[in-house]
């Protein structure tokens, strides 16, 4: 293969060129100043399921928008089923009629219409004369499809009524359902599980590894190694956009393949010569952590302990323990799923949990148990969601608007709003904030992303909350205001502010945090800090299995 | 409604390195022209509805009649029941929907005070009581069906109106009720205080007490945030439904004042929907909602707005054009104001889901 890839396994060797129906060479993209990608390759077998692995950034889902035609690369080459093309000529369309076929993690399905309705979409209905459509011949193709994809589910059936699997695989049967004749398709499934429970995923790689079992070719992106380790036949590993791994017809260890992506693998393989060997000696360094990640026993009378969940469950949250002091900045790493977004909002008062206790102490003092979102703001909490344009942005509105919206009580005289004293006010929050804009009266939508998010997080800094949950703080957010928005948050802490951060971005929890809890499948598995606080072990730990005892901090 | 300036979130942990230089803030607009420019569309309905008075007041065919005092008089009289109808339209619409019903509870107010003293001999507080206690009745329904249950406030609103225009219909059997009135009320809507009918008090001691509600209080903050964006709204601690349910509740408490009052006007209860006054307030809303502060509807605005058109109707009618005319103009007025305000890039999309 190319000179970037490590090839293990003792069939390496069998993967001849002629059995490659999809290939990736040197495929490099830039996006101004960063390489997402940076001369990757990749082969797909036919006949194979093919897992593509990488941690966060590393540019695989990059590389399936380049073969999606979402973004365009800028140096490469790609191959499918024989033809070629530079990346330049490459047109989605081409990539389409030679196989291609995508199930993106959105599905792209109309949860209200029938099924036999989406694949209508797709395909075009059949008509008869004056153009009726013939229900009853769409109702028995796609029965048939259903039939021939194992898929339980009548034709008539409206997608939204099916099970989270079933939607995937009717996703997939809709991709396929041209596959006809001696044509091969390729189906690539981007990140397929993430949003699922652990069952339904089950049922839908059970259902992909039988189509494979009949000669479908399938590549998947995943975040889950135990997933892909189930049920594929070769590997892919990027990071930092370069193929670092490519394993073919073998199945590495689940330590093995988040060694290559967290690196600790590849710098040790290449210096011992020999990859099995090595392999078995960079198991993350997790057996010291047990000591300082133990989070302090004490319970709420110790008043330093600002917030304390209690077996806390409720939507993907399966029993989640945790403990906050004042002045403290804590991490949540966790995939997607795992329940980052899910535990802030719960502990906002947004979702109400099934089970557990969410004890937050206010200012005074006073503790508070239950409540909603407002009980949860009185006492002192404050959340900046992750999605900003959605859930905290009044575009509309002015600057000030938008800012003093959560003391806006705060102005109110007998004889009106005090204008004077919250343009004062909102004028002092936009300079210690360093919020770059014309003028307060500006409409927020006029504000970049990063300066929306230092005027988002001034709105709930001046009520100097005790808690502050912060959801993907810097997402879409440009470097000079990601560091503000750092420093902002410490100035925070150090004030006395409780600060829970929840993000994907393990190098910006690394940067943030005094610790970092890992949530994995609704539980904490895991309290890093000090030393051990680096992207690579997080990785490590994020994408490890729960049942490892290895990597199983306080549960 | 986008927001324009915001990537697209992506929900997935995989968050690729995005360019972020892409994101840069849109070059800063020259403070200076942006303030003049502001300015002139703030206060455009106004330049507009004077000029069209300078017109009319020297026009020949009109100028005679058309800048007294008594067809001061009579506008103002005529026009104040659509003008707080107006008044109670903008509530609902500024947390972000329609009340389509507002104006079939004025008519079956109107119809039902009137009913109540002819048909019941019920006293004339009692009855006023009534009328616009249907108006609540109705209205916090209406709030509950769109806020509790997220019913389309299109559709429902809709809904009652019609069913209400069924009820008027069913209740005076298609009959204008004229006998048995108190003639206090007739009184009260032909006199006169300060050479302005007294009527004209009412709207303006409505219009300032909503004035005060939507933009000196903070409930009046909170409900141009919900209709910014319901979301954040409720992420920062502002009960939605419940302020959404209360401008339905106020607004429909109004239209019930409407009805009482257009029956002191004309002293009869005429068997209607309630869509001639319901067009005419919406139009002045929608092109309110194009000054005074662009882009949100407002009150000072929607009463600018309700004087221009009935101003421009008033010289267009003493100008000697027909009884088509006003409908005419009253639409026009609508569509150039929503128009208007669309190309301004600042409508608010009401949602209508």
């Amino acid at each position: 293969m190319t000179a970037t890839s490590t090839e293990t396994g003792p069939s390496a060797a069998s993967a001849a060129p002629d059995d490659v129906v999809l290939r990736i060479s040197g495929l490099t993209k830039r996006f101004g100043a960063t390489l997402a990608l940076d001369g990757a390759d990749l082969a797909l077998r036919h006949g194979t399921v093919h897992a593509l692995v990488g941690g966060n950034g590393c540019g695989k889902s990059t590389s399936i928008k380049v073969l999606a035609g979402v973004h365009r690369g800028d140096a490469g080459r790609i191959e499918v089923a024989g033809r070629s093309w530079h990346v330049d000529d490459y047109d989605p369309r081409a990539g389409r009629a030679a196989g291609l076929r995508f199930v993106h993690q959105d599905l792209g399905l109309f949860p209200e219409l029938s099924v036999a309705e989406n694949f209508a979409f797709d395909a075009g209905y059949p008509t008869g004369p004056a153009g009726k459509v013939r229900w009853g011949a769409l109702h028995r193709r796609v029965a048939e499809l259903l039939a021939a994809y194992e898929i339980d589910a009548d034709p008539r059936t409206p997608v939204a009524a099916l099970r989270p699997a079933q939607r995937t695989l009717v996703a997939i049967c809709r991709a396929l359902q041209d596959q006809e004749g001696d044509q091969e398709l390729i189906l690539v499934l981007d990140e397929p599980t993430a949003t699922l429970p652990q069952h339904e995923s089950d049922v839908l790689l059970a259902a992909v590894r039988r189509r494979a079992d009949r000669g479908q070719t399938v590549m998947i992106v995943s975040h889950r190694m135990p997933e892909v380790l189930s049920v594929c036949d070769d590997f892919t590993v990027f990071r930092d956009g370069r193929t670092v791994a490519s394993i073919v017809g073998t199945r590495p260890t689940e330590r093995e393949l988040v060694g290559h992506m967290t690196g600790a693998a590849l710098s040790r393989a290449i210096d011992a010569g020999t990859v099995a060997g090595a392999l078995d000696e960079i198991a993350p360094p997790v057996a010291d952590e047990r000591p300082q990640a133990a989070p302090p026993v004490a319970g709420t009378h110790d008043a330093a302990v600002v917030l304390s969940v209690q077996d806390l469950r409720g939507g993907p949250l399966c029993g989640v323990d945790l403990e906050l002091r004042r002045g403290e900045v804590v991490g949540v790493a966790g995939l997607v799923g795992s329940g980052r977004s899910s535990l802030l909002r719960t502990v906002f008062g947004e979702h109400r949990p099934a089970a557990g206790r969410v004890v937050v102490r206010d200012a005074a003092g006073a503790l508070h148990e239950a409540g909603d979102t407002c009980a949860r703001m009185d006492a002192g909490v404050a959340l900046v969601p992750e999605d900003r344009g959605g859930e905290a942005a009044f575009a509309e509105l002015t600057v000030r608007d938008n800012i003093s919206v959560t003391v806006r009580r705060k102005y109110w005289r007998p004889w009106g709003m005090s204008a004077k004293q919250e343009q004062a006010d909102v004028a002092a929050l936009v300079a210690r904030h360093g919020v770059r804009t014309s003028s307060p009266e500006a409409p927020f939508t006029s504000l970049s992303g990063g300066n929306q998010q230092k005027a988002v997080l001034a709105r709930w800094l001046q009520r100097e909350p005790t808690l502050l949950l912060l959801d993907e703080p810097t997402q879409g957010v440009d470097v000079m205001s990601r560091a503000d928005i750092y420093a902002t948050v410490r100035e925070a802490a150090a004030g006395g502010t409780a600060v829970l951060v929840a993000s994907s971005d393990l190098l910006e929890l690394c940067t943030l945090c005094d610790r970092v809890l890992v949530l994995q499948d609704g539980r904490v598995t895991a309290h890093v800090t000090g030393a051990q606080l680096t992207p690579d072990h997080l990785t490590a730990l994020t994408q490890s299995t729960a049942e490892d005892p290895a990597h199983t901090g306080a549960a | 409604m986008s927001v324009t300036h915001t990537p697209p979130l992506n929900s997935t942990a995989d968050g690729d390195p995005m360019p972020d230089q892409q994101r840069t803030a849109p070059a800063p607009v020259p403070a200076r022209r942006g303030r003049l420019r502001g300015l002139a569309e703030r206060h455009a309905l106004l330049a507009l509805l004077i000029a069209v008075i300078a017109f009319f007041s020297l026009y020949p065919p009109s100028r005679d009649v058309f800048f007294t005092s008594q067809n001061a008089s009579v506008l103002l009289g005529n026009q104040s029941t659509v003008a707080l109808l107006a008044l109670a339209v903008i509530l609902p619409l500024v947390s972000g929907y329609f009340d389509f019903s507002l104006g079939a509870i004025a008519a079956a107010s109107s119809v039902f005070t009137a009913g109540l003293m002819s048909f019941d001999d019920l006293p004339l507080g009692l009855a006023m009581t009534a009328g616009i206690g249907i108006g609540v009745v109705v209205g916090s329904i209406n709030g509950l069906l769109v806020t509790k249950l997220g019913l389309n406030s299109f559709v429902t609103t809709l809904g009652m109106a019609t069913l209400l225009g069924g009820i008027i219909q069913w209740y005076t059997g298609g009959q204008t009720i004229l006998a048995g009135l108190d003639p206090r009320l007739a009184q009260f809507g032909s006199t006169t205080l300060f050479g302005l009918p007294q009527v004209v008090y009412v709207v303006a001691v409505a219009a300032l007490a909503l004035w005060y509600l939507l933009a000196q209080t903070p409930f009046g903050r909170g409900l141009y945030a919900i209709g910014a964006n319901p979301r954040s709204a409720a992420l920062v601690g502002i009960r939605v439904q419940r302020s959404s349910w209360i401008t339905f509740v106020i607004a429909g408490a109004i239209a019930g004042v409407v009805g009482v009052m257009a029956l002191a006007r004309a002293g009869s209860a005429t068997a209607d929907s309630g869509t001639s006054l319901l067009f005419p307030a919406l139009a002045a809303a929608f092109l309110g909602a194009t000054s005074v502060r662009p882009g949100f509807f407002n009150v000072v605005g929607t009463i600018i707005g309700v004087l221009f058109v009935s101003v421009s109707v008033s010289g267009l009618t003493l100008s000697g054009a027909s009884a088509w005319a006003s409908p005419v103009f009253n639409g026009a007025a609508l569509l150039v104001a929503v128009g208007l305000s669309h190309y301004l890039g600042r409508s608010r999309g009401v949602r209508t889901t």
